[in-house]
């Protein structure tokens, strides 16, 4: 009677379409929705689009956000109008970020590691190498305390003032000598300890005060430097700042080598005015969500969307037309395409011949540019409109926005001197000079020669041999890579390349190559981007709204913020106190590529050589302090060698490791205890994006918006501080120390004003806002308005002044340079654009240079540089120059084959995190592909979504791996995970990559990928794997939350550093400003590192079932390439049929 | 049992109840070819109405690849089974709904209630494509494509003739007359997971700590207001288009909703031989083998994506795919003209006006009052 009364509706209904009565209970979802208050604050993970979003907020929480919806409104000084298709913008990360606010892995309160602690408040003792003892460096097994910020200011000036103290001097030389540092680095601190302390604020234009905030941190060390040994102000020296675009691999190397700046790109809307885009390597459907809807408008309007690609993915499913290639063949690839353009003379004459250096003669014996002063009489250096010639030592400031054109010195500018085409109509040669481009290179009526050889005599009468670059490069392409060579080189059908080449060449000025990070995290990304800048100059296709080439990674740009040395480089002995007079600049900190530091704080020697050039040359690293920055240790590539042969000390090493560099402080300034919290020794709890106490300002390399920085619409839920507080903390204790109040001064306008004044210094020295007023900006900013960027453009894109106005590029020719003949070049046989086998996940010989014979590519062999030719060794290879044609590479073998290595595995980023940022929190971890689960029915999942790695079924099959099996994953055991795991069992339990596989039919056989975003384990979380009754991987020191068991992606990877991005001699740009110069700069021509290679192993670990057995899933005959008939039915769409119209 | 109007079917079908239409229906129109999967909409309606206790696992909006996704696992596949198959011909469906095939099912509905497990993994089959293993070397370059897979987004369909509805003991769950939003009544409800089962969509959850059964309420406090539900309003894809549906009218080609599902017929429902008459419209992938589409939404497919690709010639409809998105509000009525699309709400007022093309504008190179130039290589 019971369960019948129960069935019964419980109130009479005729019927529930048609009525129902009380309904009163509905106010219960309106209470719910209802919000007490909102804010507007900035969501900046380093996705490049910079969203403002709404915080809603109830009982003093934010419960969750949306977009501002009012992108609409931005405008600028001009008047210039943003349309309604630009809003919503946001994405499922900004809309979780409220779980990060409020989440358990906040760092709630200054935390320090005891070891470190204890070393400190003991007088930092040493023991006879100079380190520390073993005991307090222990770093990833060490427990950490909480501190009050008082007292983590003090911890961290003491710090500071004790290693500066400590590695100066001769003493200090010493010591590092002994420690076993490179004799050039100890050379480079010039008896200064503070260039061991270094800086770095990741992606530094994501909060430009409080990021660049590290930079002035850095500058500020000049003060220490002069206190610790009583030197001159003009001959102090700063620390040392990090680099950040190509720390993550994010620049493409070879755009300043192709135009002298750091990067092409592109805001994404202008895929709006494309007849054709082509995803190169680049994810754009899961990696630039907020601006995908532009590509599919402009596909819905007629344009074509092209992906190349390894495998099918998420941008495939959106194209037209797409073709898979093997991983890392892209430069080969683009040369393939480039010869069937030229064989089918579909290439745009005029444009070739005005915009690039092809039509230059190249001297046949010295194989360098032929040089109007060498060759033509009475030929005075031209006099140049275009660009700006200063006397020397007269260049001029990155932040003088009255400077519109590039500058160069006298003297470099004389080295340049003119170029020298040959003049078919009148068969002599003729100077061009970098003012004569485009439509002033037309009015001298010049029709140069593409083809030929031709003689020219010297004034010294000389005759030499000259050909044009296009008869040089069309040589290679011709010998090398005809269709057959290049399918058999890339797996790219030849028909794919005649349609691509066919494709671009009907569209100038209508192809937008959108190009990402697949290629560009291989060793050969700078030649990808020759060789792709070759097909697009050779189309017109670089500089238009339509068709042009851009590279997609971080939020890079920090030149649009020229007037950053206002902040940055602040003179520190004068720091100016009136917020409204201009500060007076002077640069003391030096900055460095990190890839040396992943490099085991080496620079590149092999066999008793160094490689990279002394304006590369990095520094010894004792401190390091980072802000809002995982990328650097925690997700770094080589983390493993970088934690146990690096952070720990040398005694819990492998005696095979013979380093003795260990980094005695590391300090994290973070609001969430990411992986490189595990290793650090002071972690600074910071505010998150929610609770802004000072001002900041942002840009983006992706769309046309510049962005303030409201102050957060809640109290503080923990005891953070914002990052610049923290900065101007530990600046007052170190005044303390040094009774040198300018450290004091130097921060005075974090506290006293919220660094308004500072970001108004810098927004009236940049060319894209000044203008703009801070309290107008602000104003909108609380709405959630954005302004726009004001370059010359709206929507932005590189490249207007250039190829629409003809003006000069920023590198010796001014044209877009395809030959490359400095040293170094000529060295390591890359003068024209050309494929290398990736260095590690390749098949066949690694590093091999892939071309027929040809005059212009006869580098130095093993021989030439005196090591073996079979020494393959991860280290040799990056200097390793050997030629081989693409058969010979065919038949040749990755060393590691023969031991069962057989896939190349690749981690490419995706939908559900930004870099490691949220993809631990709870309801993204579940959307990670199959294996997500909120309630973890498998106690062996680290987490309710885990890391795994997708490989082609047919593949797994015969490795005897199941759908959803944990595997291990091994690469080049002779140095990953790190050097000398060997011997080190307990460290290389944490080190050892294991996951689950997913059988992946969209990866062609031999191709493995994994994701980038997963947090990796640690010592912590490995114990709580092991020890928790739950089984997280989770530490239950630290409460760190791994998304592996052990291991992570980064197990394969290591630094790689590349010998042509080291050089002392390619010209380009300097960072900011217009002034063009020599070697390394930060961020532009820098090792870029190549995280995208590892050639590997697969066994298989455990079954994937709970039971011992399959994963529960793949028994239900669901699983692409193992259904069940019904599936097969349900494929094939059999439970339906059609007839009739 | 009633025999009601069901014009997804082209015919009659039994239901449970009269057919009584609501004096609006919402309706919705999901573009799947500009679905990125992002999950924002999923996002977007977890942070707003499932982040509680007991609700931990619950996607009332979510996104799926198909063919091998499905949250909770199999769901279509597995009501597919249950009610075999059927034929279109000439858009009349012979097979049985999910009402027809009850067989000895106690709520007179061929349903499956979906296991523990089957909710526990929502994003299962996310990006694996179908056709088999990709080659070394691939090239494609015509439609549909061999190697595919695509993404549908889900919400409750807030049917015109609700399954969940029909199969709740405790007459809970009804729909309401002003907006077509079929609502679980909460204070009633006593969790027989009926509704569960039922529904052929997988839609109603069950939140064991309240010993109820939840599902999507079409964000009726922001319904109420004129405003675009989360998930569509917050879609960043731009894929959604959200109005009012009336069939008893005939189609007006200035209501976007009627103008992509009545007129342009490019709109078609989501599995429509289950039977339930459902309220979001899909515009099918362009790069999928017809005959799966077939299955999933009816015998228009083939119709639907040649009306698709006439978007570079057709400014109207380009007009309308550039508009979704473009403003917070419901809108009911629109317009292309002179390369400008335009959108209004109830009340009329103009809410969103959008150029299909974004215009480009050149500042000069030289500020000569603000002392600037303006340039990008900075």
């Amino acid at each position: 009677m019971l369960a019948l009364s129960a069935l019964r509706p419980a109130h009479a209904l005729d019927n529930p379409l048609a009525a129902y009565p009380k309904r009163g209970w509905e106010k219960l979802y309106r209470d719910v929705y209802a919000h007490d208050d909102d804010y507007v604050f900035m969501c900046t993970p380093n996705c490049t689009h910079n969203c403002y979003l709404k915080a809603y907020v109830k009982n003093g929480v934010v419960t969750r956000c949306g977009p501002t919806q009012k992108y609409h409104q931005a405008t600028d000084v001009y008047g210039t109008k943003a349309s309604q298709r630009w809003d919503p913008r946001h994405c499922n990360k900004g809309l979780a970020i409220v779980r990060r606010f409020n989440g358990d892995r906040r760092v709630k309160t200054p935390m320090v590691r005891r070891g470190f602690k204890l070393w400190a408040d003991k007088g930092f003792p040493r023991d006879k190498d100079g380190l520390p003892p073993a005991e307090y460096m222990r770093r990833g097994e060490d427990s950490y305390e909480r501190v009050g910020w008082d007292e983590a200011h003090a911890l961290a000036a003491k710090t500071m003032e004790h290693l500066a103290r400590y590695y100066s001097g001769d003493d200090g030389a010493r010591l590092l000598e002994k420690q076993t540092y490179h004799p050039k680095m100890i050379d480079r601190v010039q008896g200064a300890g503070t260039r061991t302390l270094k800086f770095r604020g990741g992606m530094p234009v994501l909060g430009s005060i409080k990021l660049f905030g590290q930079y002035r941190q850095a500058n500020s060390m000049a003060l220490l430097d002069k206190f610790v040994r009583n030197v001159d102000e003009k001959d102090a020296k700063g620390g040392v700042g990090l680099d950040n675009y190509t720390w993550h691999t994010d620049l493409p190397p070879g755009h300043p080598m192709v135009t002298g700046q750091q990067t092409v790109d592109f805001d994404l809307c202008d895929v709006e005015y494309s007849k054709m885009a082509i995803c190169w390597g680049m994810n754009w459907v899961s990696t630039k969500m907020p601006d995908a809807h532009w590509l599919a408008e402009a596909r819905i309007k007629g344009t074509k969307v092209v992906t190349i690609t390894t495998e099918y993915n998420s941008t495939c499913s959106k194209s037209d037309e797409y073709v898979v290639i093997r991983p890392g063949t892209d430069p080969a690839f683009a040369l393939g395409v480039a010869r069937e353009i030229i064989a089918n003379k579909l290439y745009d004459e005029d444009f070739v011949k005005g915009w690039t250096d092809l039509p230059l003669l190249v001297r046949m014996d010295t194989k360098e540019l032929l040089r109007a002063k060498d060759c033509i009489k009475g030929h005075k250096t031209a006099k140049l409109k275009r660009t700006k010639v200063v006397p020397d030592g007269q260049g001029v400031k990155p932040w003088d926005v009255e400077q519109g054109m590039p500058v160069v010195e006298a003297s470099r500018r004389e080295d340049w001197g003119d170029f020298v085409m040959w003049n078919s109509a009148k068969s002599a040669p003729v100077a061009v000079s970098r003012d004569d481009i485009g439509e002033f290179f037309a009015k001298k009526k010049i029709d140069p020669a593409l083809e030929g050889t031709y003689t020219v005599t010297l004034l010294d009468g000389t005759k030499v041999e000259v050909r044009p670059n296009f008869d040089l490069v069309k040589q290679h392409l011709w010998d090398t890579w005809t269709l057959e060579n290049t399918q058999k080189v890339t797996w790219a059908p030849p028909e794919a390349v005649k349609s691509l080449a066919r494709g671009i060449a009907e569209r100038p000025e209508g192809v937008l190559f959108v190009v990402g990070m697949g290629p560009n995290q291989m060793f050969n990304a700078d030649q990808k981007d020759r060789a792709i800048f070759l097909v697009a100059a050779l189309t017109r296709n670089v500089g238009f709204a339509g068709g042009n080439v851009g590279s997609y990674a971080g939020n890079y740009r920090a030149a649009y913020f020229n007037g950053m040395p206002m902040y940055i480089s602040e003179d520190p002995f004068d720091p100016e106190l009136d917020p409204d007079t201009l500060p007076r600049i002077s640069k003391k900190f030096a900055m460095q590529s990190a890839h040396f530091y992943s490099h085991g704080d080496m620079p590149l020697e092999v066999h008793g050589t160094v490689y990279n050039g002394e304006t590369h040359m990095p520094f010894p690293t004792k401190l390091m302090w980072f802000s809002g920055s995982n990328s650097i240790l925690g997700n770094a590539k080589g983390h493993y060698d970088v934690v146990m042969n690096l952070l720990r000390h040398p005694e819990f090493r492998s005696p095979q490791v013979k380093s003795k560099r260990l980094i005695e402080a590391v300090f994290v300034s973070e609001w969430w205890w990411t992986g490189s919290c595990e290793y650090a020794d002071i972690v600074f709890a910071i505010d998150s994006w929610g609770e802004y106490n000072v001002h900041d300002l942002t840009e983006s390399c992706t769309n046309p918006f510049m962005q303030v920085m409201p102050l957060g619409g809640i109290q503080r839920i923990h005891n953070t501080r914002s990052d610049t507080e923290v900065y101007a903390g530990v600046a007052a204790k170190l005044a303390e120390i040094t009774g040198d109040n300018r450290f004091n001064d130097y921060w005075k306008f974090i506290d006293d004003g919220k660094a308004v004044p500072y970001i108004q210094r810098i927004l009236d020295h940049c060319n894209i806002s000044k203008g703009y007023q801070w309290d107008d900006l602000h104003e909108l900013a609380k709405q959630g308005i954005p302004a726009m960027m004001m370059g010359r453009t709206y929507p932005k894109w590189i490249g207007y002044d250039q190829s629409v106005e003809s003006k000069p590029w920023y590198n010796r020719t001014g044209r877009l340079e395809f030959l490359r003949d400095e040293p170094e070049f000529k060295m390591h046989g890359e003068m024209l654009p050309l494929h290398r086998e990736p260095i590690d996940a390749t098949f066949h010989t690694p590093n091999v240079i892939v071309a027929k014979p040809h005059p212009l590519i006869d580098p130095k062999t093993p021989t030439d540089l005196g090591f073996p030719e079979d020494d393959l060794m991860g280290e040799t290879r990056q200097v390793r120059n050997v030629v081989l044609t693409p058969d010979e590479l065919l038949e040749t073998d990755h060393p590691l084959m023969k031991d069962g290595f057989s896939h190349q595995w690749i981690t490419p980023k995706y939908r559900h995190s930004v870099h490691t940022i949220v993809a631990d929190i709870d309801i993204l971890s579940v959307w990670w592909g199959p294996y997500g689960d909120i309630y973890r029915h498998d106690k062996r999942m680290p987490w309710v979504g885990e890391g795994y790695v997708d490989i082609n079924p047919e593949d797994a099959k015969e490795l005897g791996i199941d759908d959803g099996d944990y595997v291990w994953i091994d690469a080049d055991p002779h140095d990953r995970p790190f050097h000398g795991w060997q011997d080190r069992p307990e460290e290389a339990k944490v080190a050892r990559a294991m996951m689950r596989c997913r059988h992946y039919p969209g990866t062609p056989k031999g191709i493995a990928r994994s994701y980038f975003h997963f947090s990796g384990a640690s010592f912590g979380s490995v114990r709580g794997h092991e020890t928790r009754k739950d089984g997280l991987a989770k530490s239950p020191e630290t409460g760190y939350q791994s998304m592996y068991r052990y291991g992570s992606h980064q197990s394969g990877t290591r630094s790689w550093l590349r010998p042509t991005l080291l050089t002392d001699s390619l010209t380009r740009k300097n960072l900011m400003g217009q002034q063009i110069g020599q070697g390394f700069v930060p961020d532009v021509h820098c090792a870029n590192g190549a995280p995208r290679e590892s050639f590997v192993k697969f066994t298989r670990s455990e079954p994937g079932g709970m039971d011992g057995g399959i994963w529960e899933p793949a028994r239900l005959g669901i699983r692409p390439m193992s259904e069940d008939e019904r599936m097969e039915r349900y494929l094939a769409g059999e439970f339906v049929t059609v007839e009739g119209e | 049992m009633p025999k009601v109007k069901n014009w997804q079917l082209g015919r009659e079908m039994d239901y449970p109840f009269e057919e009584v239409k609501p004096k609006r229906q919402m309706a919705m129109v999901f573009d799947t070819n500009k679905c990125i999967a992002c999950q924002t909409c999923s996002m977007a309606c977890k942070m707003t109405w499932t982040s509680g206790r007991g609700q931990e696992y619950m996607f009332w909006n979510n996104v799926e690849t198909k063919p091998y996704g499905g949250y909770p696992t199999r769901w279509d596949l597995a009501v597919l089974e249950k009610i075999g198959g059927g034929t279109w011909k000439d858009g009349v469906y012979d097979g049985k709904t999910v009402f027809e095939e009850a067989g000895n099912e106690p709520e007179g509905i061929a349903g499956v209630l979906p296991s523990d497990m089957d909710w526990a993994h929502p994003n299962i089959g996310e990006d694996q494509c179908a056709g088999g293993s990709m080659p070394q070397g691939f090239h494609e370059n015509s439609m549909p494509h061999k190697h595919w897979f695509f993404y549908v987004p889900r919400i409750c369909n807030h049917c015109s003739y609700p399954a969940c509805l029909a199969a709740c003991p405790r007459g809970a769950i009804y729909k309401r007359e002003e907006d077509g939003i079929v609502l679980i009544d909460q204070s009633r409800c006593r969790g027989y997971r009926r509704c569960v089962k039922a529904c052929p969509y997988g839609k109603p959850m069950f939140r064991a700590n309240h010993e109820t059964s939840e599902k999507c309420v079409g964000c009726y406090p922001k319904v109420e207001q004129g405003i675009q539900t989360q998930c569509v309003e917050q879609c960043i894809g731009k894929i959604r288009g959200q109005g009012w549906i009336d069939m008893s009218k005939e189609p007006d080609p200035s209501n976007p909703i009627d103008y992509l599902v009545r007129v342009k017929k490019m709109a078609l429902p989501l599995y429509p031989q289950f039977g339930t008459e459902p309220n979001v419209y899909y515009i099918p992938p362009i790069h999928v083998p017809p005959s799966y589409l077939q299955q999933m939404f009816g015998p228009g497919v083939e119709h639907a994506i040649e009306q698709y690709k006439t978007g570079p010639t057709d400014e109207r409809l380009a007009g309308l795919l550039v508009l979704f998105g473009s403003s917070p509000q419901i809108m009911t009525k629109f317009d292309v003209a002179d390369g400008i699309a335009k959108g209004w709400n109830d009340k009329g007022e103009l809410v969103a006006e959008v150029p299909l093309v974004e215009p480009i504008s050149i500042r000069s190179h030289h500020d000569k009052k603000l002392k600037v130039h303006r340039m990008d290589v900075t």
